[in-house]
This record gives C-alpha cells, sequence and structure tokens, in this order.
C-alpha cells in the first residue's frame, strides 16, 4: 500500500542543488585555465566562458531533469518500462559498439576508448543510459521475482539476470572500455541483490565470481595493469613515471590545498599540470581551492545525501521503489568513493566522474533524473523504519495519527 | 491496495540496509583519515613540490649594447642587434607534414634539422627546426595555426662593415659573451645585467599572476659603445693595408693611427682580418689578435726618439752634439754594431746624423750623456733612462686603453741580470725590452705633440678611463728639437716628392731581430715604422705607426713598413683635408 504524500526529503534537496552549484562554481574558476592550455597547447580555439558555459547548461537540463522526475513523471509510470528502457539502453551500447569498431565518425573515441555518440554539437554517453536503465530494470525483475518466490533459483532468476547483467557488463567494460561504471553497475547490481535478500551462501559465490572475472579482466590489460602499478608506485612513495604523472598531479593538488585551500581563482594545478582537472579530477582542484574544511563539506554533503537516499530506500513500502531507490544509492555511492579513493591514492585511476561536480552533461542529467525520482519517492516514505511496524495489521491509525497533525500537505 | 510485502517486514532487511550504511561510513571516514594525512600532515612536502613543478625561473635578458664608430664628426653604428627566431615543435603533437609544408613555405632556407630523424625518435617533445628567421617570416609561420609550435627569440650579433677592424671590434660566442677587442674587454659594460623573473607559471610555462612571491627584477640593457675610430678613415687605411701587403714578403701588417693630442685612436687595423659574423670559420685563433695592443715585441730603432728626447729635455745634449762613432761598441763584453756601416760616418759625428743613419752608436751615447759620462753607461744613466722610459713615456706598462693589452717589459736600473749596462745600451735602440705599438705611439704621440703624455683611448662614450689621461712629461723645446730631427730623417722623402711641401712629416723606422728559442737570430726581422703628419709649422695632426713582419721574412723598417706610413701619410691629409703651412 501506498504511504500518505508528505513533504520531500530537504536535505536531498539542498544536497543536490548545493553540490550542482560548487561544481559550477570551480568550473567557472577553472574553465578559462582549461581553454587556455587546450587552446596553447592543441591551437583549438575554445573561448575561455566556453566550459563555464556548457556546464550552465548542462547543469540547466539536469536541473530540468531533476524537477521533472521529482514532480511530473511518477516513479510507477517509469517503472512500466523498465524492460524497454533496459532493451533500448543495451541496443543503442551496442550500435555504439559496433559503429565504433566499423569506424564510424558517429562514434567519439579517446585515448581509443570509444564512449560517446557523436552528434553533431552534441555528445552522449550511452553508458550513463545503461546505469540508469540497469537500476530501473533490477527494480522490477527483482521485485518480481520476489513476488513469484523464484529468487536464487538457477533457470527462473540467476540465468536470465545474468544474462542481462553479463551483457551490460560487457557492452561497458570490455566494449567501452570503462571500468569506473563497470564498478558503478557491480555496485548497483550488489546492493539491490542485498536488499532483495538472495540466499547469503549464493550471494557470496556470485560476489567472489565477479570479483575473479575483475581481476582476470586487469590482469589480462596491460593499461589497466599499468594503472595498478602506478597506483602502487604512489602508494609505495615511489618515483614519478609517466604513468604516476595523473595521480602525482592530484595528490599534489589535494596536498597543497592543506587546511583552507588557496581560494577560487588560485589553483594553479587546473592551468594543465593536473590531467582531467575539470571533469574526472575535480575533486583534486576542490581541494587546493577549498582545502581539508572544504573537501570535508563535500564529503559530509555526500554523506548526507547518501544516507538519506538510504533511509528513503529503508523506509519506502512499496518493494520496487525500495530496489530502485537502493540502486540510485549505490550507483551514487560507487561513483563517489570510487572518483575520490582515486584522487588520493587509495585505489587505482580508473576514470569515473564525480557525481554532480564534475563537468559533463550525460553523467549529471541522468544521476539529476535518479535523484529527482528518489525525492519523488520521500515524499511517500513512513516516519519509521518498516521493521518496527512488523506485527502490526493496519498502520493506517499510527500513521495516519501522526502526519495528520504535522505534516499534512495537500 | 496491495498489504505490505512481507519483505520489507524482517529484521534481516534491517541489517542489511545496516550493511549498506556502514559501507558508506567505512568509505567516507577511510576517505577523510587520508585526506587529513594529505593535506594537513603531508602539506608542507606538496607544497615544496608544487613550487618545483610550478616556479618559471627565466632570466630577463639585457639587450646588449651596440657599438659605433665616428665617421666625419657623427656616430654611426658598426655592431649592432637584430632579433630572430627558432622553431621549435613538439614532435609528439606537430604533424610532420604540416610543419614540413610550413618550412617548405615560408622557411626554407632557415631549416635546420632533419624532420626525418626528429621524428624517428620515441618520446621526443621538444626540437628546433629552424633558426635565425627573420621577424616577418616567423609571424608568418606563427599564424599558420599548427598545433604545439613556438618561436623562439634569440639575438644576434650582426656586423655590417664585415672585416673592418675586426681584431677591434671581436665577436659575441654562441654564449653571448663577447670575446677579443672591444666585445671581449668591454663585455660587462655592453652585456648590461640580466633580470630575473620568478613566477608561478602554468604547464606551457606562461607566467601567471596567482601566488604571492612572484619576483621580477628588470634586465638593465648594456651601455652603447662610441669608439674614436673614424670608420671611414679605418676603411682607407685597411684597403691601403691590404694593398701593400699584396705587395709585401710580410704576411701581417698592424697599424695604429692616434691623434697625439688628446691620444684618441683614429685607425686601428690588423690584417688579415676574418668577418665577426662568421668567427667560426676562423681556423687559427691567432687571426682573433689585436696587435697593436695585445702583443709586445722590440719595436728596435723607434725607440731612438724615446731616447733622445730624454737626453735632450735634460739638458744633456743637442742635435749639435758631437760623439765619435766607430761603428760599434764593446759593452759588458758584448760588441754592438752599426746597421748602417759605410765608413764615411766614421768618426766625429753630430746627434742629428746619428739618428738620421740610425746608428745604434748614437742613442747609446745619448744614454751614456744621461749618465754625464763620455765613456760609459753609469747607473746614474740607468735611472734616468729608466724613469723616461717607464714613468714618463709609460713604456713596459699597460697604458690604460680599454682593450684587452700586455704591459711589456721594460728592465729597471738595478735588475739583477747580466750584462745590465748592454741591456740598457739595447734599449735605446729599441731592443732587449718588449712593448707594445699602443705604449710606442703614445710615448712618441708625447715627443712630438709639445711633451704631454695623453693616455691612448678607443672610446669616446661612455666614459671608462679614471686614470690619468695626460702628463707635461717634455719641455717645449725639446717636443721642437725632435719634430726637427724626425722631419730632417724623412728629408729626402720631401726632395723625392713623396712628403708635400707645406707638411711637416717626420719618423723613425725600426728593423728588430726578433727571439727565437731565447737568443736572437738573423731568420727574421719585424719591420716598424713610427711617424707624424702636421702643417707645417703646426703641431701634429696625427701619429701613424705600421709594423710588418712574416714567419722567416726579412722585414726591414725603411723598406716596406716606411712605404706604408708614405701613403698613410698622404691619405690621412687628404682624408681629414690637413691644410698645408708655410
Amino acid at each position: 500500500m501506498k504511504n500518505r504524500k508528505h513533504k520531500s526529503d530537504l536535505v536531498i534537496l539542498f544536497a543536490t542543488l548545493g553540490l550542482m552549484a560548487l561544481g559550477l562554481i570551480v568550473i567557472y574558476a577553472i574553465g578559462p585555465m582549461r581553454a587556455n592550455v587546450l587552446n596553447s597547447t592543441y591551437g583549438t580555439d575554445y573561448d575561455s566562458n566556453y566550459f563555464f558555459l556548457n556546464q550552465l547548461r548542462s547543469v540547466g537540463l539536469s536541473l530540468i531533469a531533476f524537477f521533472a522526475a521529482f514532480k511530473w513523471i511518477s516513479y510507477r509510470y517509469v517503472k512500466k518500462f523498465a524492460k524497454p528502457i533496459m532493451i533500448i539502453a543495451l541496443a543503442i551500447s551496442a550500435l555504439l559498439w559496433v559503429l565504433a569498431i566499423s569506424g564510424s565518425s558517429l562514434a567519439k573515441c579517446e585515448l581509443g576508448e570509444c564512449r560517446w555518440f557523436n552528434l553533431g554539437p552534441v555528445s552522449f554517453q550511452p553508458a550513463e543510459i545503461l546505469k540508469f536503465a540497469l537500476v530501473v530494470y533490477l527494480a522490477d525483475f527483482l521485485t518480481r521475482k520476489k513476488e513469484e518466490g523464484s529468487i536464487g533459483k538457477w533457470k527462473e532468476f540467476w540465468l536470465p539476470l545474468l544474462i542481462v547483467c553479463g551483457l551490460s557488463l560487457f557492452l561497458v567494460v570490455i566494449a567501452q572500455g570503462d571500468l569506473g561504471t563497470g564498478v558503478a553497475l557491480i555496485a548497483i547490481i550488489f546492493s539491490t541483490l542485498l536488499v532483495v535478500g538472495v540466499p547469503t551462501k549464493q550471494y557470496l559465490i556470485m560476489l567472489a565470481l565477479v570479483l575473479a572475472v575483475a581481476i582476470g579482466a586487469v590482469a589480462t590489460s596491460s593499461h589497466r595493469m599499468q594503472r595498478v602499478d602506478a597506483w602502487l608506485t604512489t602508494l609505495s612513495g615511489g618515483e614519478s613515471t609517466n604513468s604516476t604523472y595523473h595521480i602525482d598531479n592530484a595528490m599534489l593538488a589535494i596536498g597543497v590545498g592543506g587546511f583552507f585551500g588557496v581560494g577560487v581563482g588560485n589553483s594553479v594545478q587546473a592551468t594543465g599540470y593536473l590531467p582531467e582537472s575539470i571533469n574526472d579530477s575535480v575533486f583534486a582542484i576542490m581541494g587546493e581551492t577549498f582545502g581539508f574544511i572544504g573537501l570535508l563539506l563535500i564529503i559530509l554533503v555526500f554523506g548526507a545525501l547518501l544516507t538519506r537516499t538510504l533511509k528513503v530506500a529503508e523506509r519506502t513500502s512499496e518493494a520496487n521503489e525500495r530496489l530502485f531507490v537502493t540502486g540510485v544509492f549505490a550507483w551514487t555511492l560507487a561513483q563517489v568513493v570510487v572518483n575520490i579513493m582515486a584522487m588520493t591514492s587509495l585505489v587505482p585511476v580508473t576514470g569515473i566522474t564525480l557525481p554532480l561536480l564534475s563537468y559533463g552533461g550525460t553523467s549529471m542529467i541522468f544521476i539529476a533524473f535518479a535523484l529527482g525520482l528518489v525525492l519523488q519517492i520521500s515524499c511517500y516514505t513512513s516516519r519509521e523504519v518498516n521493521i518496527k511496524n512488523e506485527n502490526i495489521s493496519s498502520r493506517r491509525g499510527i500513521r495516519g495519527a501522526h502526519y495528520s497533525s504535522r505534516r499534512r500537505r495537500s | 491496495m496491495r498489504p505490505l510485502l512481507a519483505m520489507s517486514q524482517n529484521k534481516t532487511e534491517f541489517q542489511r540496509f545496516k550493511i549498506l550504511k556502514g559501507i558508506i561510513f567505512a568509505a567516507l571516514a577511510i576517505i577523510l583519515v587520508r585526506l587529513f594525512f594529505i593535506q594537513i600532515i603531508e602539506h608542507d612536502d606538496w607544497v615544496a613540490k608544487a613550487e618545483k613543478q610550478h616556479t618559471l625561473l627565466k632570466t630577463i635578458t639585457a639587450r646588449r649594447g651596440e657599438i659605433y664608430m665616428m665617421n666625419q664628426g657623427e656616430p654611426v653604428v658598426v655592431v649592432l642587434n637584430q632579433t630572430t627566431y627558432q622553431i621549435v615543435i613538439d614532435p609528439t603533437i606537430t604533424k610532420k607534414e604540416d610543419i614540413e609544408k610550413a618550412l617548405n613555405t615560408y622557411a626554407k632556407d632557415y631549416a635546420t634539422a632533419n624532420l626525418d630523424e626528429i621524428y624517428s625518435q620515441e618520446g621526443l617533445r621538444y626540437a628546433i627546426v629552424a633558426k635565425n628567421i627573420p621577424h616577418d617570416i616567423a609571424e608568418a609561420i606563427a599564424k599558420s595555426d599548427i598545433p604545439a609550435i613556438w618561436l623562439k627569440k634569440t639575438n644576434q650579433r650582426v656586423y655590417p662593415e664585415g672585416e673592418l677592424a675586426a681584431n677591434v671590434l671581436g665577436f659575441v660566442n654562441a654564449d653571448g659573451v663577447g670575446q677579443y677587442g672591444i666585445e671581449g674587454a668591454l663585455n660587462d659594460v655592453l652585456s648590461g645585467k640580466d633580470g630575473l623573473l620568478k613566477t608561478t607559471a602554468d604547464i606551457n610555462k606562461v607566467a601567471l599572476s596567482i601566488g604571492n612571491d612572484n619576483i621580477k627584477i628588470p634586465a638593465e640593457d648594456g651601455k652603447n659603445v662610441i669608439l674614436s675610430i673614424d670608420r671611414g678613415f679605418e676603411q682607407g687605411v685597411e684597403e691601403i693595408a691590404s694593398a701593400a701587403l699584396a705587395n709585401s714578403a710580410a704576411t701581417n701588417v698592424a697599424i695604429l693611427a692616434m691623434d697625439p693630442n688628446n691620444g684618441e685612436i683614429m685607425a686601428m687595423a690588423n690584417l688579415p682580418s676574418y668577418n665577426p659574423g662568421d668567427y667560426g670559420k676562423v681556423k687559427d685563433a691567432s687571426a682573433y689578435i689585436n696587435y697593436t695592443t695585445e702583443v709586445p715585441y722590440e719595436p728596435a730603432s723607434v725607440c731612438k726618439s724615446f731616447a733622445f728626447s730624454a737626453a735632450i729635455n735634460e739638458g744633456k745634449m743637442n742635435a749639435d752634439t758631437i760623439y765619435t762613432n766607430r761603428g760599434y761598441e764593446i759593452i759588458d763584453g758584448q760588441t754592438i754594431n752599426n746597421a748602417e756601416k759605410r765608413a764615411s760616418l766614421n768618426g766625429t759625428i753630430n746627434m742629428r746624423t746619428a739618428l738620421y743613419w740610425s746608428l745604434n752608436t748614437g742613442s747609446i751615447h745619448a744614454l751614456k750623456l744621461l749618465g754625464d759620462n763620455t765613456i760609459e753607461i753609469t747607473s746614474a744613466a740607468r735611472e734616468k733612462l729608466y724613469d723616461y722610459y717607464y714613468n714618463k713615456f709609460r713604456l713596459g706598462r699597460a697604458t690604460g686603453i680599454e682593450l684587452y693589452e700586455s704591459p711589456g717589459l721594460v728592465w729597471e736600473p738595478h735588475a739583477e741580470i747580466y750584462g745590465l749596462n748592454a741591456a740598457y745600451a739595447n734599449m735605446t735602440f729599441g731592443q732587449n725590452l718588449s712593448l707594445t705599438m699602443v705604449q710606442v705611439a703614445s710615448a712618441f704621440s708625447a715627443v712630438v705633440n709639445g711633451g704631454t703624455y695623453y693616455t691612448p683611448t678607443i672610446v669616446k662614450s661612455p666614459s671608462l678611463t679614471t686614470e690619468l689621461t695626460q702628463e707635461k712629461i717634455l719641455s717645449d723645446d725639446t717636443s721642437a728639437a725632435m719634430r726637427d730631427l724626425l722631419i730632417n730623417n724623412r728629408s729626402n722623402k720631401v726632395l723625392r716628392g713623396i712628403d708635400k711641401s707645406g707638411y711637416a712629416i717626420g719618423g723613425k723606422t725600426g728593423t728588430a731581430q726578433t727571439i727565437k728559442d731565447g737568443a736572437y737570430t738573423m731568420d727574421e726581422y719585424i719591420g716598424s715604422y713610427v711617424g707624424f703628419v702636421g702643417a707645417k709649422g703646426e703641431l701634429p695632426k696625427i701619429v701613424i705607426m705600421v709594423k710588418m713582419w712574416g714567419e722567416g721574412e726579412h722585414i726591414e723598417g725603411n723598406k716596406d713598413p716606411m712605404s706604408l706610413f708614405d701613403s698613410l701619410s698622404n691619405y690621412a691629409i687628404d682624408y681629414f683635408k690637413i691644410k698645408p703651412g708655410v
């Protein structure tokens, strides 16, 4: 049964908006430096406001997606299309792969990895849709299997799950070479599996299997091994090499920031020393700019966003919604943790954006849309965790009385 | 409505959310500890590393001063700077076809590198592909929009006069340091002082306004140097000398012309010369030497003027003083012969005749007279001669001219050497001492200009010498008597029409044996001539000294050097439009 509608989770709302605003400020400060570096190194002709205006557009579109998901597009409607969304997402990822193999100019490749569609003035990253689609799909799939009581059964449960997840991971990790998104997908898969409650033994076997495959994938790829090597070198304080350059400079930026940071507009690492300074490495630039105190605040905001998202999942009475929110939670958590840990040399660099802060359109729009849906769902949570109502046949009396006195809204 | 799902209602699910919550807190806690470690504990280390990476230390090159000569009283530039450009590429970014095309279109003549070779080197990120490109061509290439191409400014020293006075000017080496000549001797004046830029810079080494300890010390540009040399005169002197050299057994000639009335050098030539803009092509570094100041030698009989001046100025003799010439003298057991051995000169002759025929016995007699003794050389005589040579004429010591110079050597009157009197006897006719041409010409100027010694100078501006500039060392009468004697030396030149009437031209030859392996040899003579030119009845306008020599050649002062002086004296009269006197 659906809980009565109440006020949305303000923490999620303001954390999302605050992070977007912060990202915009930082891009405003370092965008001109990025343009300058590209112009003088590659002879391009970027206007000094190019990156800021682009980010402004992305934030605008993300806000539209966020509020549309929050207010207008009912999740009940979205979840009906779980299968078609998943099929479309897989189809366009497969299309990109085919285009990349055939050398089409529609596939935009950087450093040998083809992750974008090139559609004239806009480019578009299908892996972002895939993450969203998988979250929606798994919520639907697992809810159905739970209702059917076929969780843990090989043919009805594991086989279709392995096909869909395996295909997704193949298209992202192998075809697009995007291990970062792969980590996010795995996080989504295993957190939803955890919440839906597959038998512990099967869960652990699958986890071990995926880890083994992941280690194998890293060990057999020379450029990934290089990154692991670079990470180990940096961790052990070894000599700088070409492959440790990125992580060395990320650490340098963060270290220079100290307690209070160098202040907005005073980042030197953003003037070309730190690769990917506006997207994947933006956390390091924030460390330089805002210092430990600033990063502490940013992490607390992410922490608040994540715990509140988890709380929404916990308190949602609908199984599908619960799994969806859990998926969004895992998606966000994976990106935040993997990105920041890479920048602080806790894990190897994988190339993953920091949600809501990094420069980039597709990733921000989709996560904003997903968070918008979470916010929508947050309007229908119960105040207490459902467990506490375990043995009460009807909670209506308790909850109704509770909310009617304080939080009713029309 | 459906009833609540059972799955959301059990304790295990609550536990599962706890796991997820635990993951958040664990991950974020690890990150915060890590950040604390990097940003607080290691902060200073990272700042030090950052400073190393971000700081751009750049010298701001001072502009090197230019060198001027005089031309009819106006300064005219003879050494200047030109900014040229080098093209630098990053082969990992710049496409080979692009740079190849650009070079072929604009700068074919300036390409310096083999592109195939550059592009075959893996990981090479910096390569110079063209040099010495003028500004307009560099600009055209800059506009061609090729990625990762830089134009690097370089300063080139340009010598538009080619070989003219090359040994006086010197050159600037690849490190920007002046070598030889004015470039070398006045390097500090010309080079100025480089400034320093210490700034935070972006990855392309472009200075940023970020940072608090950015330092900029501006460069102090070098001073322009104006030489007293007259360019037109120098050119004429070198042309005449070059022609004379072509007709002589001598392989080298050095010429120095100066204004006896203020010590300013008017011409200074060394042939054969070289092109300072192409100094690297010179095979033997001796070609860079300025023989007028850097190489002391035995100028021989030209020094008789100084011994005579000393005796006359001391009132010990005059032109009509007589002595007995036997054609030789034996001093300290050494026999000193006259070069001129004709029998008609033997017997009692006067000093005028002795100087005319350049008799060594005459100048030795003058030395004896300085000690009030007609028989032998006394220590008083040595002391007097030394006083004149070293203290008054400043022979055997650096003159203070603004060039590299050697001091040479004049024996002290009580030097502990074997045969000191013989050495002093030799010094009266310019042997057994070593002097530079500029010492001789400056002393000679004092002999003929009325008796005032002027420190020789080649730089009109900026003023550099703080040492003595003038000192009266001889009386007017002594100087006048010496002029008469020196003019008398050239009496046959007047008769032969070489010296034009209305002009007072006097001079003295010198033919020196050279020292090879520590002993005088008859294998090679260095010929010298020093003389003055002026209007009749007036003080001289110019003193010219010529030195010619060649390996193993017998160059006698009264032959090639004297005739070169004849040409130069007439050229000086024409060039400076010296009006005849009466």
